[in-house]
């Protein structure tokens, strides 16, 4: 990148692995999926997922305010809280002039929009919520974590699908670059658990039927010959970002560096990819160039990796084509599940981790990839390897291709 | 009167967060700290729980809970409850 190297500081998830970045790390790293059958989901077509469990959001939230607040609120400033305190940045005492957030969602708050419809159809407008639209639009995650953090920069909130989470961080490095704040508070956050959205995946052929005898978490299998669509997950991971001048002059270490980012649009079908994969390699070569990276700098690759077959297939085909060197690949949505708006978000808080720790989860669910895939994917056990440079892809409904460059620190 | 209605305090302690400690019969949307958004939802909970109207501007704003005890007990009557 031309600009100022950027650090991640912070990093603060919160996913069906666990409610902070270090459960959640460890239940990726053991390979095991957390799909379930979910209650509320019963006589949908799709009546299984990989839920946030374990935890009274409202409670965890705390103070008076989470009335207002959407599931897909909570998660976002809970993440946000955990990455601001592992920056080991403190709110109450910030130049929030100089604080930007940037959280991006895919479909913010259709399930409170939906109860509110049928609110309106059962008991009329008079019932329904005074609360209504703070509960459905999706810039209320970045704006309530503004709010609750004191931080007055831009702020916005970033949507290109399932990867909103990566366009969120290429914004915050972009502001950062540019000199439009100091800090940003970045990432993204999806709650699509419920019957409606459910029904939309199904629908769409998008998603993996349960069929009989199955379990749901045998569903996700990024790359298996035998893949059969994606599970529905949910969660928020969000990070610190700051100059990477400005966090050594403060004394922070960084988990590791944003090297670079690529962004492109297939501009060919709302749901299929471009078979040819061409436009998505762009967005990988953009991030390559963008980090001043060869392709054979690139040690591991963490991949969109969805279950379904149409974009194991052609991202299969892309690793290959960019890496002949045959880079470790992981796909933390077979543990996951597909975490929609976030998924980008949380795959690129997994690359910083496995960049600072040293080590690749596994893919769940796979022996190994279809043998017409010539990708090295890491199965059944984590790989404890050295890893100094890795992409992350996200791409998303629509087409949007958004890659980042990241880099041990 | 020091009776408040146990819809208020299942509402304030389970919707809008507020310690049981706060909830006297004196205490009033803004001592406990219920922001016009907050008010209004709670008019609306009023509504569609008790069947009692209760416009926020005028029933709730200013009154204690003890008042907006009352307020239900006698509008619960007069819609048949």
């Amino acid at each position: 990148m031309s600009g100022p190297t950027v650090a991640i500081t912070g990093l603060g998830m919160i996913t069906p692995a666990g409610q902070d970045t270090a459960a959640t790390w460890d239940g990726v790293c053991a390979g095991v999926s957390y799909a379930r059958t979910v209650p509320e989901l019963s006589g949908c077509a799709v009546d299984f997922a990989c839920t946030v469990d374990g935890i009274d959001l409202d409670a965890a939230i705390g103070g008076r305010t989470a009335f207002r607040m959407g599931r897909y609120v909570k998660l976002a400033l809970l993440a946000a809280r955990e990455a601001v305190a592992d920056a080991g940045l403190d709110p109450t005492t910030w130049d929030g002039t100089r604080v930007a957030v940037v959280v991006g969602t895919s479909s913010g708050g259709t399930a409170g929009l939906t109860e509110q419809a049928v609110v309106l159809e059962r008991r009329g407008h008079e019932a329904t919520s005074p609360s209504a639209i703070l509960l459905t639009i999706p810039n209320m995650p970045a704006a309530e974590i503004a709010i609750g953090m004191r931080a007055t920069g831009p702020s916005m909130a970033p949507c290109t699908a399932c990867s909103s989470g990566v366009t969120a961080l290429h914004a915050a490095r972009d502001l950062l670059a540019t000199g439009q704040c100091d800090i940003a508070v970045a990432g993204a956050t999806e709650s699509v658990v419920y019957p409606v959205a459910m029904a939309g995946f199904a629908r769409s052929g998008a998603a993996a039927q349960l069929g009989p005898g199955d379990d749901p978490s045998v569903l996700s299998r990024p790359f298996a010959r035998d893949r059969s669509g994606l599970v529905v997950g949910e969660g928020a991971a969000i990070m610190v970002l700051e100059r990477e001048s400005d966090a050594r002059a403060r004394g922070a270490a960084p988990r590791a560096l944003l090297a670079g980012a690529g962004a492109t649009t297939d501009a060919y079908h709302p749901t299929s990819p471009h078979p040819s994969g061409a436009v998505a390699q762009r967005a990988v070569e953009a991030a390559l160039r963008d980090a001043g990276w060869s392709p054979y700098d690139v040690d591991h690759v963490n991949a969109h990796g969805t279950s379904t077959q149409l974009n194991d297939a052609t991202e299969a085909a892309l690793i290959s084509r960019v890496f002949p060197q045959r880079p470790s690949v992981t796909a933390p949505k077979g543990v996951l599940g597909h975490c929609m708006g976030a998924a980008g978000a949380i795959e690129a808080g997994l690359t910083v981790l496995t960049l600072q720790h040293g080590v690749v989860p596994p893919i769940a669910n796979l022996d190994a990839p279809a043998v017409e895939f010539d990708i090295d994917c890491v199965t059944k056990q984590p790989l404890y390897t050295r890893a100094d440079r890795a992409v992350t892809h996200s791409f998303g409904f629509g087409g949007h291709n958004a890659v980042l460059a990241l880099e041990r620190a | 009167m020091n009776r408040i209605h146990p819809k208020i305090i299942e509402v304030l302690t389970g919707t809008f967060k507020v310690p049981a400690a706060e909830i006297v019969p004196e205490a009033t949307m803004d001592s406990l700290e219920m922001d016009s958004l907050a008010v209004a939802e709670l008019a609306v909970i009023f509504k569609e729980t008790l069947g009692v109207p209760a416009d926020s501007d005028t029933l709730l704003k200013d009154a204690s809970l003890a008042e907006i005890t009352a307020y239900l007990d006698e509008a619960a009557v007069g819609v048949g409850r």
